[in-house]
């Protein structure tokens, strides 16, 4: 676990799509740190851009303008192939569905990361995090043979195994039930606390950006406000301001 | 409905592509060849009426279709059969106004600067035609152009066109070499043939008529020309002469001959057009494979689209139609692109051919047959191949609709099992059946057989290949770490695709590694028997026969031992026309190792029977009457000859000569003295043959078997060309297979490159996957094409198969051709996978 106060940042992000007349303006001058071991949410509404900023945080999109980094490493000038190599050796990701590959059991899917760059798998480590993810019986399981519930637990363990700097999750609990939604994002945030893991998650479920130790709030591409120790209810009520 | 499928089909042009590409390349087989058969009947047809059209009635032998064909040729010369009377009662028949008498001199007009050599190859040069001169062009087909015609017998003409090619000009020397000798002529004229001199590649000479009764020691004529009066009637006029003829002749009109000759080289040429349209039944049976497997994932990913169009009333019906539909669409777009490829093709090969052996094909056209059997065949193909998806898109239920993701139905693949170990099962009883087994027609037993098991060794591909592929799994994953697994995961996660894929590949290999097996044990029951010889050297002549001098001048030349002759005929055996070989009965088994029993120094004026004489019920000890052209003889059986196809009957010299008037001799072998160089006595003895017998070539037997070999090599390499086409399609299918396949997995490989995986390890796990599938299709085909083609020379053991002889050679690279084949079948699918925009790809919906 590294110490790097700040996980990621972004600095004057400006991100467009299209040319002309169509060109559609997602992130309008983002400036944004990500302190390690704490939890962030991104909140607003459809098409503020929430998407787009944990896209291009993490390296899986590219700012029009503007600069980020991931532990340091500035990723805005790096090329396609060694930014590939950032997001496998320092993020790991959770997304809303098809977060599995079908064809690997749900160790191998967990163990991914690791066997991808070719390191070993930390024994220990594994079994803590699979003992706190409940996932002990299911290892050799098929992603298909899996619960909603299980398999977005298996990605949280994917994301976890490998120690990244930083976890993006998308709406990791928009396809649950509430029950198994709020039992994953609480092993989020066990993860957070306990293991000291960094993760920044995109949500529009207030319920679910209460579990975050800090909120941030977009708006037609700009952050327009932040929340500190937020709750369900507090969320809701900044929400309805934004037009919600 | 018609719009539905054809929208389906404009907007997923991509998905489609190969699978039509796939149909093109099968049915543009089927359009070169047919184009250029049709090209070469259209140009013999010219050729036809250039040497029959113009004559009003021809007089000549009955043609005789007999068991054996040895030497003849629809050019050769026959024995002279009319005298000058015969042309006089010819000339006295109401209608003639005149009649002349033709003959075809056996021989060959040397290039100026010809040198005899032991090359094969380059010996004799392009046939010749030799004819006395008439002076009646209808009859001499030939218009003199240059010169004057030949007027002494030492005087020759030559068309136009060879004379430069051989180097002559008016007023040289021409060399003919003939049975008797080479004889010198004076050019005096240069001849036009027909119109437009279309040979075909021949040399056409005509000398005085004394002079080529001369050559031919003859005073008669092997045809008569008859010059009808104007306005008879040239067929009736061919009726009366017909009463005035002998036995055995006839008259025709030029009109029909020329039909006639048309029509027999028709029906060669319908051989070449079966031939090639088996093939592209071979091809596009492997296309069939694709097809489905287009259908299948088409049908599998639009399983929603489907559901929905059910739940809004779409019967199933209407949705089997619509595939159909599309299928014919695709049939007739993909059988149009071949059509006009495979008649580009045909102008293409055309102009090649006669860039090297001069003009032999007429008018090359896109012919009617042609059109009609490739939209046939491409429609047929197509239609049948999507039945079964099409059927199953009928079943797919509205609920189908609101499912969250689509994938292949996961049904059990016992049922698949049973039907394909039934359907291979039969395959091999039919295959044993057709080779081991005294049935009629044996070739459909074996060819359905042969399909059959295909069919259901593909089948029980998909239960073979998941296992293979799973234990293949952990060395992949050693190899290729991740990349190795995943790409082990994808071919296990859809066995009946991955199997229809590799399958498609193996029916290829399996017929080349068939064929490669069939020639390769031919070749080394060629090479055996070349070396069961203790002569030095073949004699072979360019001319077929061997001329009696020859034999005569190389038995008296120094370092020679013996020459021993077999000379080969035909005889009528209990009304039927069989082959007869006459051998020198003392000489004959010092010179080669025959496989007969006893030896021909046994045969004590009596004959040897082959296996088909003996399958007849005959037995040594049995009496035969066989009847020749000199007479008849009641002769005991001996002795046998053991090896199927040679000669059906084997006597001696002293026999042939009660039976036969002359037996033309085909080949002799020469015995050195001991202790004689070989090699310089080939020089010398070809050098003693040079000026009379220019044609007349030695070979020693290990070069013959080499030239042999090189034949049998050739024939391997113009069947693996026409198995191309059905082995480019099978590479097409693995690249359309896993095209397919990338646009299901797109989010599967957008996650992969999200949590890190490289452009270039994308790009390997597709390569490995193409290239085990390729494999996988490979070592299926060559054994199941081992172990045919084994059968196979086994059955033909009669015929002297006596070793199978495996092409480890060819094996080899087959398995390294397959490797490439998946690197190559891997490109453009891998291209896309790893050019995928990996936020599209989490994006879409599924």
């Amino acid at each position: 676990m590294t110490t790097t106060a700040l996980a990621a940042t972004m600095r004057g992000g400006y991100k467009d799509y299209g040319f002309g007349d169509t060109a559609v303006r997602a992130l309008d001058g983002i400036n944004v740190d990500i302190a390690g071991h704490e939890f962030t949410a991104i909140m607003g509404p459809s098409g503020s851009g929430k998407s787009t900023l944990l896209h291009t945080l993490a390296g899986l999109d590219r700012l029009t303008a503007g600069e980020s980094s991931i532990a340091d490493i500035v990723i805005t000038s790096l090329p396609e192939a060694k930014v590939t190599e950032v997001r496998r050796d320092h993020i790991g990701f959770v997304f809303q569905s098809f977060n599995l590959i079908p064809s690997l059991s749900a160790k191998e899917n967990i163990t991914l990361p690791l066997d991808i760059s070719g390191k070993p798998v930390d024994k220990e480590w594994f079994e803590e995090i699979i003992g706190i993810l409940g996932l002990g019986d299911r290892l050799t399981h098929l992603p298909a043979e899996l619960s909603g519930g299980q398999q977005q637990r298996v990605a949280v363990a994917r994301a976890l195994v490998a120690r990244p700097e930083i976890i993006f999750a998308d709406e990791p609990s928009g396809n649950l039930d509430s029950r198994s939604g709020s039992e994953l994002l609480g092993f989020m945030r066990r993860a957070v606390k306990e293991f000291g893991q960094t993760i920044v998650m995109v949500t529009h479920d207030p319920s679910a950006a209460a579990y975050a130790d800090r909120i941030l709030f977009l708006e037609d591409g700009q952050i327009v406000d932040e929340m500190r120790e937020p709750t369900a209810d507090k969320v809701l009520d900044r929400m309805k301001q934004m037009g919600h | 409905m018609f719009r539905l499928a054809y929208k389906s089909v404009k907007h997923n042009p991509k998905r489609l592509l190969l699978t039509a590409a796939a149909v093109a390349l099968g049915v543009a087989l089927v359009a070169t060849t047919l184009t250029l058969t049709n090209a070469l009947s259209s140009g013999f047809n010219t050729l036809f009426s250039d040497i029959y059209g113009g004559t009003d009635v021809i007089v000549e032998e009955v043609p005789q279709e007999t068991a054996d064909d040895t030497g003849s040729d629809m050019f050769a010369a026959s024995d002279s059969l009319f005298t000058d009377d015969d042309i006089a009662a010819i000339e006295a028949v109401d209608g003639v106004a005149a009649a002349y008498g033709g003959i075809q001199v056996t021989g060959a007009v040397l290039a100026k600067d010809y040198e005899p050599s032991g090359d094969l190859m380059s010996a004799g040069g392009a046939p010749s035609q030799i004819f006395n001169w008439s002076g009646e062009p209808d009859v001499d087909r030939a218009t003199l152009e240059e010169g004057s015609a030949p007027t002494a017998d030492d005087e020759i003409v030559l068309d136009i066109d060879s004379a430069p090619t051989l180097g002559y000009e008016i007023g040289d020397t021409v060399s003919v070499a003939t049975d008797t000798g080479v004889e010198e002529f004076t050019l005096v004229g240069l001849v036009r043939f027909g119109d437009s001199n279309s040979l075909q590649g021949a040399t056409l000479a005509y000398v005085t008529e004394s002079a080529a009764q001369t050559l031919m020691d003859t005073d008669g004529y092997q045809q008569i020309a008859v010059v009808v009066d104007d306005g008879a009637d040239s067929e009736k006029v061919a009726e009366a002469i017909s009463e005035v003829i002998p036995d055995g002749t006839r008259a025709i009109t030029g009109e029909a001959k020329a039909a006639e000759s048309a029509a027999e080289l028709d029906d060669i040429l319908q051989y070449i057009d079966i031939f090639a349209i088996a093939f592209a039944l071979i091809a596009l049976f492997v296309g069939s494979y694709i097809i489905i497997n287009t259908f299948r994932i088409i049908v599998t990913q639009r399983t929603r689209e489907f559901g929905l169009m059910r739940a809004i009333g779409v019967t199933g019906r209407q949705l089997r139609s619509m595939i159909l539909l599309e299928a014919v669409v695709i049939a007739a777009v993909s059988a149009t692109i071949g059509i006009i490829l495979g008649y580009l093709a045909a102008l293409g090969m055309a102009a090649v051919v006669e860039a090297f052996s001069g003009e032999i094909f007429g008018t090359v056209t896109l012919p009617l047959d042609a059109v009609l059997w490739s939209y046939a065949l491409g429609a047929l193909v197509t239609l049948v191949s999507a039945l079964m998806p099409a059927i199953h898109a009928s079943t797919i239920s509205p609920m189908e609709a609101l499912r969250e993701a689509a994938t292949e139905s996961k049904k059990p693949l016992k049922m698949r099992n049973i039907v394909g170990g039934g359907i291979a099962l039969l395959g091999v009883v039919s295959i044993v059946v057709g080779l081991y087994t005294d049935v009629a027609s044996p070739y459909w037993y074996v060819g359905i057989g042969a399909m059959a098991l295909v069919i259901g060794v593909t089948l029980l591909a998909a239960q073979v290949l998941v296992p293979l592929a799973f234990g293949l799994r952990d060395l992949l994953t050693r190899m290729f770490k991740i990349d190795g697994k995943l790409a082990a995961n994808n071919i296990h996660r859809e066995p009946r695709r991955s199997a229809n894929t590799a399958a498609a590949l193996m029916i290829g290999v399996m017929l080349l590694a068939l064929v490669s097996t069939f020639t390769e044990s031919l070749k080394s029951v060629v090479t055996s028997q070349f070396t069961q010889i203790e002569a030095q050297f073949f004699v072979l002549s360019t001319q077929g026969e061997i001329p009696e001098g020859a034999i005569t001048l190389l038995a008296d030349q120094d370092g020679v031992d013996f020459v021993t002759t077999t000379a080969v005929t035909s005889v009528m055996y209990d009304g039927t026309a069989e082959s007869i070989a006459v051998v020198q009965q003392d000489l004959a088994d010092l010179a080669y190792d025959y496989d007969n029993d006893p030896d021909f120094d046994e045969l004590d004026g009596g004959v040897f029977i082959d296996p088909t004489i003996q399958d007849l019920g005959v037995e040594v000890g049995d009496e035969v009457t066989l009847e020749g052209d000199a007479g008849e003889a009641t002769l005991t059986v001996t002795g046998t000859y053991n090896t199927e196809g040679d000669s059906a009957f084997w006597i001696d010299e002293s026999t042939a000569s009660e039976l036969f008037s002359e037996v033309p001799i085909y080949q002799a072998m020469v015995v050195l003295d001991e202790g004689v160089d070989v090699d310089q006595a080939q020089t010398d003895l070809t050098e003693a043959l040079a000026a009379d017998y220019p044609l007349v070539l030695l070979q020693q037997p290990g070069d013959l078997a080499e030239f042999a070999n090189s034949f049998i090599d050739l024939i391997l390499g113009v069947i693996s060309a026409m198995l191309g086409a059905a082995l480019l399609i099978a590479i097409l299918g693995v690249a359309n297979t896993l095209l397919l396949s990338v646009t299901e997995r797109t989010r599967e490989i957008g996650l992969l490159r999200a949590v890190g995986v490289r452009k270039s390890s994308i790009w390997r796990m597709i390569t490995i996957e193409a290239m085990v599938m390729a494999i996988f299709g490979t070592i299926l085909g060559m054994l199941l094409g081992v172990g045919l083609g084994a059968a196979l020379v086994r059955a033909l053991e009669e015929f002297g198969f006596t070793t199978i002889a495996i092409p480890w050679v060819w094996l080899a690279v087959y398995t390294v051709g397959a490797a490439i084949a998946g690197v190559v079948a891997a490109i453009w699918p891998a291209w896309q996978a790893s050019r995928m925009d990996i936020l599209k790809a989490i994006a879409t919906d599924g």
